[in-house]
């Protein structure tokens, strides 16, 4: 479990931003672009840590978003954040899916399920901000580095297939890594301050 | 520090390997507090999400507006005064080929295709003609000296990708692939049709279209420096990027563009499919104003605006990636 002490960026835009955004991807849905920017990360953690895999976090991230499309004109603005309908929407695609599993799997217990996290109504806000925001932050590390956390973290491959992979010695990928994961640190703090 | 930068990333590596081996703590390698802190942000890194995939739902998503924007009457802004003849799609892909009548009798047979009209040359070729596939209008003509040949790709969509498939390769197409379920979500295959033109043949398969549905004919280019082409089009025709995916290299691995009501895709050339300079007709609002803005992005001019016989104001100009436009603004059918 990551240790989290204080959300490392502020959480994502609310409000008269994002309210701006909304109204914009309900009166053209070619502008649903920046809102699924935005939002893209911490949904697709949110689902991640509750089910079992990534193709189905990636399954269940894909239909939150389609039917969020698919439902933005009937989305009403009542104060509450854009956010907080796309987490409605995960929260009860992960149900669906968690009563799918069980019917498949009748009798049988889930330990990685947990009941509390079923529901999606319990969930960690900070960590969600913080993964949101280390994510984000990969996506802006120099290429090869960003390659290296990729394969190594994402695909998991070991040191010797990266190397191979990018043509580069194991020492050098090794190097990559750690200058990767030290600049990720030093702004995820740089974001605290 | 720089002397210890190989060890230390040496014994990081070995934390490393322990945490993705779901190693028992206790025989996790011990760490300084300055590399132990680096641990958490390597466990946290493990659930994020593939590029790939969140490249590939934000094109299915952009994919699906563009439906959604098709679909709609209502948002549909008119066009004041109309600037495409009626029922005619604002980008046609312009076919010269040898063999143009063949060309015809081979969109019939193989896409189902609907000859609208031709116009023959005094020694009998064609000077042009259009044929209707779906909802969209490919144009064609004999090639000759001024206009050679030119192979191009389309992205087809049509009602049965098999069925297509099978009927271009009995009308003398060969296959590139053959179909099957693509990871975007249509059922694909693709030819390379008697001309040296290639086709990606498909059907939605994953997604579901609007009661319009998407163009039937999309051109496709294949391009060297295929992120270069978008800021061109965005200034020299005013174009849309609906949706860009890149690789970590930068590289556009596939893009929607779209122009006034209509698209075409563009990708960085690779293997087989390699630059494909191509016509296109496309209709503007203001053919002179968006001739000095093409010229103005980098452009060539081949003629400069003037009045069509058939009452269309045309210009045409080639751009820095080998593409002719043939630009035209509609002004009404022409008088007797």
């Amino acid at each position: 479990m990551v240790a989290v002490r204080r959300p490392a960026q502020k959480p994502a835009p609310q409000s008269a931003d994002e309210r701006v955004l909304v109204e914009a991807a309900q009166a053209d849905p070619a502008k649903f672009g920046a809102l699924y920017e935005l939002h893209f990360q911490r949904i697709y953690y949110f689902i991640a840590r509750r089910v079992r895999d990534r193709a189905t976090a990636e399954d269940l991230t894909s239909e939150v978003f389609h039917k969020a499309l698919a439902n933005l004109p009937s989305y009403e603005w009542r104060g509450a954040p854009f956010g907080a309908w796309l987490f409605r929407i995960a929260a009860n695609a992960i149900a669906d899916q968690f009563k799918r599993t069980s019917r498949e799997q009748r009798g049988a217990n889930d330990p990685q399920s947990p009941g509390e996290q079923r529901d999606g109504s319990s969930f960690d806000l900070e960590a969600m901000d913080y993964h949101a925001r280390l994510f984000r932050l990969v996506e802006q590390l120099p290429g090869v580095q960003q390659r290296v956390i990729r394969e190594r973290f994402v695909e998991q491959r070991s040191i010797r297939e990266i190397a191979e992979r990018l043509n580069r010695t194991q020492g050098a990928v090794k190097q990559l890594q750690f200058r990767a994961l030290q600049t990720l640190r030093a702004q995820m703090e740089g974001a605290h301050a | 520090m720089p002397k210890r930068s190989p060890a230390i990333a040496l014994q990081l590596d070995r934390a490393i390997e322990a945490m993705l081996a779901s190693a028992p703590r206790k025989s996790q390698p011990k760490l300084s507090p300055a590399l132990a802190q680096l641990l958490p942000i390597a466990g946290a890194l493990r659930d994020s999400p593939r590029p790939e995939f969140k490249s590939t739902l934000k094109a299915d998503l952009q994919r699906r507006t563009t439906m959604t924007e098709a679909a709609a009457p209502a948002p549909a802004a008119p066009e004041t005064p109309p600037f495409r003849p009626p029922n005619f799609p604002n980008i046609a892909p312009y076919f010269l080929v040898h063999g143009a009548p063949q060309f015809i009798d081979f969109l019939v047979a193989a896409f189902d295709g609907a000859e609208g009209f031709r116009v023959p040359r005094p020694d009998g070729t064609i000077m042009h003609a259009e044929v209707r596939i779906g909802d969209s209008v490919v144009e064609l003509a004999e090639a000759n000296e001024q206009y050679p040949t030119r192979p191009m790709t389309t992205h087809l969509y049509v009602p049965d990708s098999d069925a297509s498939y099978a009927r271009a390769l009995e009308a003398g197409a060969t296959s590139v692939y053959a179909v099957a379920d693509q990871h975007w979500g249509d059922r694909q295959g693709c030819v390379k049709d008697p001309f040296g033109n290639v086709w990606h043949v498909a059907t939605p398969k994953t997604w579901v279209p609007s009661v319009e549905g998407i163009r039937a004919v999309q051109p496709f280019l294949h391009l060297r420096d295929a992120h270069n082409f978008i800021p061109f089009v965005e200034a020299a025709f005013g174009a849309e990027a609906m949706d860009v995916a890149k690789s970590l290299e930068g590289l556009i691995l596939h893009a929607t563009l779209k122009i006034a009501r209509a698209t075409f895709e563009i990708d960085q050339a690779h293997g087989e499919l390699q630059p494909t300079p191509a016509y296109l007709h496309v209709y503007v609002p203001d053919t002179d104003a968006m001739y000095a803005k093409a010229l103005a992005a980098g452009a060539i001019g081949v003629t400069p605006p003037s009045d069509a016989p058939y009452g269309d104001r045309t210009a045409t100009v080639k751009d820095p990636f080998g593409n002719t436009w043939f630009l035209a603004t509609y002004r009404g059918a022409a008088q007797p």
